[in-house]
């Protein structure tokens, strides 16, 4: 019996993956662990791996098609299989391109070379490399023309070919390259194509603009399709604004003795090339105060409240196209060192969309931090079904009342989220108080 | 201003450079006796006398190594190569001693010398004998790398290799030697390390140096009959490369054709390439395409010959491709 594979799960929340391109292509022979496609899911783009060998005799979706899970997205002959029969009998005929379904004749398409033919040029195989000089031996040899040959490299995906000036002139004119129609070779956007759709642009859009009195370049509005991490960010954010009724609590933290104990820290660790940052003692002063109030570290279920036994904190990344929350799983058993290195790895893997399902799932408490951009107090939304997130300010100086004096020094405003079907106000602010002692006197962390 | 061949420009700037300064003195195969191999010493024996114009034996290793050792302990040689294939024989010399004395000695010698000499596919000298070697000795730190492509040129910069207090590897072009131009009198000094635009233009810029200067500027005439404006860049100083005023005309064109007669793998334009792509990406509109000569041994025949050179065609035919057109 051939085997066919089918959508997996990819993300623990996904119903539906949009196959973002194929790294296969029929006739391709295959083994367990081979990289099949690049699946985008709710959560990120992931790599959808083969648990079988065999030989690929056909491919469903093209790249771009939505599928939901379970269903059929490829069908492999096994080893003692013929091809050919294969296809044959799934009515494809041997060529695979008689099956009479549309989704049949994508599959022609959906080698790794589909975007290119799809932008309207007649594919080459990719794209012709720079012909910067021929490189064999020299030895009788001389190539057709200029020294300098040809040679075929793989594209990549649905990515807008574009010269560097070109790429330039669009950002600063503000338009996208993705709808400009490319002149050059294998549909390259260049310097030309950039100016005439400019110059195209104002007669289109027709929108007399409040004439300014220096003329502006044309700036054309920017439709954005959600991808599908920005539909899930807005699912998410929706749901938890709806469904849970939320209390903020705000503390000030005095953070001048961890200020000090950090510095003392990376000066032990410089040899080892790590850095702590304050995030990082925030993260372990968290994940110790969530072990001391398990209330905080749970899920509002409907019949009952979930304190997990893990303490697996939630550390929300900004990607330029959304926000991802990779997790650091069991922190509060975690030192310094550790925590610091874990979140860089993470923090890196997201930024390079390599984060693996398990990265991705099993928070269970979340800390947002937005210090770094100098913001004082915000408020961040729960990241469902956790029942309390934490929000990070900047830690600055700031006038601080000692006694009867007013004294210099070192402030950090946290404040927490939490879900009040399942934290109560006093719950919380018991948290925070734990947490806040932990941060002002940092050694209390060794006992 | 007097019109000199390229030859007698060279004679002129070692004989003015002589006559200022009696540490300069120069020494080579056929130098003095036979007036010179391609005659660029032409009267010079007659006029200095044999403790200043030196013939040597064929021992290119050996001359080279006396040359820098004279510029150790003061003199200014001009030590003369046949040509710069047989410099092969003498480049751990102008490697190991002239370029890294300086260096390797704390700056206690300076090696004040010029390797000067004919080079190139100049017609039917073969595979052994049509070497264009700048590219090897652009690599190394410590080398200045000059190949002019005027006799204008050729006078004012071999007088300022000469004048260099580090030592210069100066690499004539044989098909130049009888190639004739206006040429400054006196005191005509051309810096090193400057690029020279020989030919203005808006549309793209041609970067090249030596004998495929002609080239190029032949391609530029035949592209404005098209329409296309072309930008002569020459380089003249290979190393080091005056990258702000190729920087200059690549802001202006988006464009740049390398036009060498170089092998094209690891060969000059590569390196060139290189840094403006570094320093310029985001201006270029088009990769940087090279005219280079073909990556093979350069042949006997002379059909073969000229057809492994960077020709009019193969330029305007790069020039289109960066185009679009």
């Amino acid at each position: 019996m051939p085997i066919e594979v089918t959508m997996p799960k990819l993300s623990p929340t996904m119903e539906t993956g949009v196959i973002a391109q194929w790294l296969v292509k029929v006739g391709d022979k295959i083994k367990e662990g081979d990289v099949l496609a690049d699946i985008e899911t709710d959560k990120a783009t992931m790599q959808m791996k083969s648990y079988d060998d065999g030989t690929i005799v056909h491919i469903d979706h093209g790249a771009g098609d939505e599928v939901a899970l379970g269903q059929r997205v490829m069908v492999l002959a096994k080893k003692n299989e013929d091809p050919k029969k294969v296809a044959a009998d799934l009515g494809l005929g041997g060529e695979a391109k008689a099956a009479p379904k549309a989704a049949a004749q994508r599959a022609e398409a959906s080698a790794p070379v589909a975007a290119a033919a799809a932008s309207g040029v007649a594919s080459t195989g990719g794209l012709v490399a720079d012909r910067a000089g021929g490189n064999g031996n020299g030895n009788g040899h001389p190539s057709s023309d200029n020294g300098q040959q040809a040679a075929a490299v793989p594209s990549h995906g649905g990515r807008v070919k574009a010269s560097p000036l070109a790429r330039k002139l669009a950002a600063s004119a503000q338009v996208e390259l993705a709808g400009i129609q490319g002149s050059g070779p294998n549909g390259r956007v260049v310097r030309r194509d950039v100016e005439a759709y400019i110059q195209a642009g104002p007669s289109k859009a027709a929108t007399p603009q409040a004439a300014p009195t220096t003329a502006a370049a044309p700036i054309a509005a920017q439709r954005i399709p959600h991808s599908r991490m920005r539909k899930t960010i807005a699912q998410r954010m929706v749901q938890a604004k709806q469904t849970a009724p939320e209390i903020h609590l705000t503390v000030d933290i005095r953070v001048d003795r961890l200020v000090a104990a950090r510095e003392e820290l990376n000066k032990r660790l410089a040899r080892e090339g790590v850095k702590l940052s304050l995030g990082d003692f925030v993260t372990k002063a968290v994940a110790m105060s969530l072990r001391a109030h398990p209330g905080v570290n749970a899920s509002y279920e409907p019949d009952a409240i979930v304190r997990h036994g893990e303490v697996n904190i939630g550390i929300a990344v900004a990607l330029p196209e959304g926000l991802i929350v990779p997790v650091l799983h069991r922190a509060d058993t975690l030192g310094l060192r550790e925590i610091r290195k874990r979140s860089e790895a993470l923090a890196a893997a997201a930024r390079s969309n390599n984060l693996s399902g398990e990265q991705l799932t099993g928070s269970t408490f979340t800390i947002s931090n937005l210090g770094m951009f100098g913001i004082r107090q915000f408020d961040a939304i729960l990241n469902m079904p956790e029942v309390g997130i934490l929000a990070v300010g900047t830690a600055d100086k700031r006038p601080v009342v000692e006694g009867d004096r007013l004294v210099v020094g070192t402030v950090m405003t946290v404040t927490l989220t939490a879900d009040h079907r399942a934290v109560d106000g006093a719950m919380a602010a018991e948290f925070l108080q734990t947490l806040r002692g932990l941060l002002e006197e940092p050694t209390s962390m060794l006992l | 201003m007097p019109v000199l061949t390229f030859r007698e420009a060279l004679n002129q700037a070692m004989t003015e450079e002589m006559e200022r300064d009696d540490r300069v003195f120069l020494m080579g195969e056929e130098v003095a006796q036979y007036d010179g191999a391609y005659k660029v010493s032409q009267g010079m024996l007659k006029k200095f006398g044999p403790s200043r114009i030196i013939d040597t034996p064929i021992s290119e290793g050996g001359f080279a190594g006396i040359g820098i050792g004279a510029a150790m302990v003061g003199l200014r040689p001009i030590v003369e190569f046949m040509t710069f294939s047989f410099s092969l024989v003498a480049i751990d010399q102008i490697v190991n001693n002239a370029a890294n004395m300086r260096y390797m000695s704390g700056g206690q010698f300076a090696v004040p010398i010029v390797f000067r000499g004919s080079s190139g596919m100049a017609g039917c000298l073969a595979a052994t004998h049509s070497h264009r070697l700048e590219a090897w000795y652009a690599q190394i730190p410590g080398l200045t790398v000059v190949l002019p492509g005027t006799p204008a040129d050729a006078k004012g910069l071999l007088k300022s290799a000469i004048r260099s207090d580090d030592p210069v590897v100066f690499i004539e072009h044989e098909v130049l030697y009888h190639e004739k131009g206006e040429v400054p009198e006196g005191e005509h000094v051309v810096p090193i390390g400057k690029a020279d635009i020989k030919r203005e233009g808006s549309d793209v810029t041609l970067i090249t140096y030596s004998r495929s200067l002609k080239a190029t500027l032949a391609a530029a005439e035949k592209l404005a009959e098209e329409g296309i404006d072309a930008e002569v860049v020459d380089i003249r100083t290979i190393r080091p490369l005056d990258l702000d005023t190729l920087l200059t005309s690549i802001g202006k064109t988006h464009r740049g054709v390398i036009v060498e007669e170089d092998w094209p793998y690891c060969g000059l334009g590569a390196g060139i390439a290189d840094r403006i792509t570094q320093a310029a990406f985001d201006e270029l509109d088009a990769p940087i395409r090279r005219v280079a000569a073909k990556d093979a041994p350069i042949p006997y025949n002379r059909t073969l010959e000229a057809s492994m050179l960077p020709s009019v065609d193969r330029v305007v035919a790069a020039v289109k491709d960066v185009m679009y057109v």
